[in-house]
């Protein structure tokens, strides 16, 4: 084995980790914000309001991720939609991605008792406020366990990206293993980094749940 | 005349085919307590939800410091009160639940000046100071920093009602304060009861400990499905030849004794 | 073929998980291994590992159909989330009915096939079948490895077409009547269960 030949392309799969921790990132942010109004909607007393999120959300998550991307990517243009790979590929990311999170909202809100809304009115607390300092933030302590698993779901799925040129690092190294005939040694290399990735992830992620929950845990002592 | 505190008049509640309020008419006066009593489903919390409008009714009238709640009425016609109306009538009123219903992601001070924030327009300065002294005087001023989940059943109840109690309500509601706790956590909760009864606090309690409402209310209502049985000064407990209300204290004294 | 390869990845998958679950309760080293394997096959994304498969077989100079070699890889995948997933319903059993087994005379093999696995695995159903339609919307990565599956039809169509909204709109549309014909399945025979 000789391990040289990696030297010249060093750069390029800096640039593709760059790429993939972007895409991770971009795609997470669109789907949260994207998922909450949906959630919101999917909660809504107006069955009109209703019946689309619940479409949306099924319809979204009834279809594969490679498929939405080639339909932004492939059907864009159709309706003057003209977008680079990387735009398109987390447009795609986050929509995907958004069905899951309001699912996980809308989990989270149920999770509040209703007494700590009737609470908030009796104080004659509006609406807006009881849902920003009451119903918001506990029902994000309530998901913060699924949020975490689903980031993590979400930046291995950054790697399908690479099917529509994005290039991320699944792309890099695909592209390497073919120009240097190493194609398994450079997979499995990248498996190995994936899972590496995703581990750190999962701990960072663990060690963020056990800090924004300590506080609905009593303490073991005192 | 004076006007009373809370008068209900005529009052109808029905959840669906259930009519669990029928043509109850009461009163609490200013600075006294009334203790509404009776078995479990006899409408009693129903009834305190409706003096705040957690609980919608559909007939009748229930008016707190002659103003009705939770409707307008214009020319005869009734609609429901706008948001801003009914939340300007329920700071007034403050509400203390069967199961605290403190916000578990905040502090105790948190979860007391929050509202004083939020509702009353207190800076976060005003809100601590005066968040503080409120848990001072239900005595928890040193657990001011401590989250709901790591206090005691009794301790999140006082903080509860220090939490009502810090936006100056003129009348307190409790939802059977102490139903959820153990035993031996009632009475600390009660005797913070007893100390705002006797600062001149109107109080409505709805309850299951006799003791507390032998001595300390002013006014005692028992309920039985949905209706008042029978309204009177305290000493009906003793003295009420009422077969229900007799039944149902024997009921309670011989789940008490042993 | 999308329906196809995601059945026999299924039906691969959830005899290997059992057995990845079994071994992980023998000892140290099967612990390790189970660790290993699901941690491994849920740490890297699917592509990746579709990927690595299929250049691993020639890299050995092992000659299999590359439609056997993405049932292979599916089914070694699913077994890790199986694995996973059984593993949480085994742990809501109460340790009490093992050892009323025990008592009882059970041995351990016959305490898991006749006590332990027809409760987990009911237990387990609508969990499974949300992982079956997983492993459906996966399938349509092995397009890249040019099974004619669903997404790689709809794209050689689109190449020859050049309608790709239509296309891939309808290909979608079969994605989410598949879907919603599974989670269906699902939930009637979680009631049917839940019934007796």
């Amino acid at each position: 084995m000789d391990l040289s030949i990696v030297v010249p392309y060093l750069g390029l799969l800096a640039s593709g980790f760059g790429y993939t921790v972007f895409c991770w990132l971009a795609g997470a942010l669109g789907a949260m914000a994207l998922g909450l109004p949906i959630a919101l909607l999917r909660m809504s007393p107006v069955r009109w309001l209703r019946i689309p999120a619940v479409l949306y959300i099924e319809a979204i998550r009834g279809t594969p991720l490679l498929l939405i991307a080639f339909l932004i990517y492939g059907g864009g243009p159709a309706f003057g939609l003209l977008l680079e790979p990387l735009p398109a590929g987390i447009l795609a990311l986050a929509l995907h991605a958004s069905a899951y999170f309001a699912e996980i909202y809308r989990v989270g809100f149920n999770a509040v008792p209703r007494g700590h809304v009737e609470a908030a009115a009796s104080l004659g607390m509006s609406p807006v406020a009881t849902f920003l300092r009451v119903q918001l933030p506990e029902a994000l302590v309530a998901v913060t366990p699924s949020m975490v698993n689903a980031l993590v779901v979400l930046s291995k799925e950054t790697s399908i990206l690479s099917i529509i040129s994005v290039p991320d690092l699944t792309y890099e190294v695909q592209k390497m293993g073919i120009e240097t005939f190493a194609s398994f040694e450079s997979l499995f290399a990248l498996a190995i980094g994936y899972w590496a990735l995703v581990s750190v992830i999962s701990t960072l992620g663990a060690a963020f749940e056990r800090r924004v929950t300590f506080h609905i845990h009593a303490a073991r002592s005192q | 005349m004076t006007q009373h505190m809370v008068e209900i008049r005529h009052l109808h509640k029905r959840f669906g085919a259930v009519e669990v309020l029928s043509d109850v008419s009461l009163t609490a006066e200013t600075s006294k307590v009334l203790c509404l009593i009776g078995p479990s489903g006899s409408g009693k919390s129903t009834l305190l939800r409706c003096i705040n409008f957690l609980e919608r009714y559909e007939a009748g009238d229930v008016r707190v410091e002659g103003e009705l709640v939770g409707y307008e009425e214009r020319g005869g016609q009734r609609r429901l009160a706008s948001g801003a109306k009914l939340r300007q009538q329920r700071r007034k009123i403050g509400m203390v639940f069967q199961q605290f219903n403190l916000w578990p992601h905040m502090t105790a001070i948190g979860n007391v000046a929050d509202p004083l924030i939020r509702v009353r327009g207190f800076s976060k300065a005003q809100a601590r100071e005066r968040a503080l002294a409120v848990l001072e005087k239900v005595g928890l001023a040193a657990k001011a920093a401590s989250y709901p989940a790591n206090l005691s059943g009794g301790q999140q109840q006082r903080v509860a009602i220090a939490r009502a109690l810090a936006m100056e309500p003129h009348l307190m509601l409790f939802d059977e304060p102490t139903s959820a706790l153990d035993p031996e956590l009632v009475g600390e909760v009660l005797q913070v009861m007893r100390a705002l009864a006797s600062e001149g606090m109107t109080m409505v309690v709805v309850t299951h400990e006799m003791g507390f409402a032998a001595g300390a209310a002013d006014k005692i209502a028992f309920l039985d499905k949905g209706r008042i049985v029978q309204c009177g000064p305290p000493d009906i407990l003793r003295k009420s030849d009422e077969p229900r209300l007799r039944q149902f204290l024997q009921t309670y004294h011989e789940r008490n004794d042993f | 073929m999308t329906v196809y390869v995601s059945l026999l990845g299924v039906l691969v998958g959830v005899p290997i998980g059992i057995l990845v679950l079994i071994t992980g309760t023998l000892g140290t080293a099967g612990r390790l291994f189970t660790k290993i394997y699901v941690s491994y096959f849920r740490g890297v994304p699917l592509l990746v590992q579709l990927l690595v498969l299929f250049n691993f077989l020639p890299w050995i100079k092992f000659d299999i159909s590359a439609t056997a070699a993405a049932v292979t890889a599916l089914g070694l995948i699913t077994a890790a989330y199986v694995s996973e997933i059984l593993r949480g319903t085994l742990h809501s059993i109460p340790p009490g009915q093992s050892e009323a087994a025990a008592a009882l005379g059970y041995g351990p093999r016959a305490t898991w096939q006749y006590i332990l696995l027809p409760q987990v695995i009911r237990l387990s159903i609508p969990a499974l079948f949300n992982e079956l339609t997983l492993l459906l919307k996966s399938s349509s990565l092995i397009s890249v490895v040019g099974i004619a599956e669903l997404t790689r039809v709809s794209q050689n169509i689109v190449a020859t077409t050049f309608r790709p909204v239509e296309i891939y709109l309808v290909a979608a549309g079969i994605y989410i009547v598949m879907s919603q014909i599974l989670l269906t399945a699902g939930r009637l025979l979680e009631r049917h269960w839940a019934r007796r």
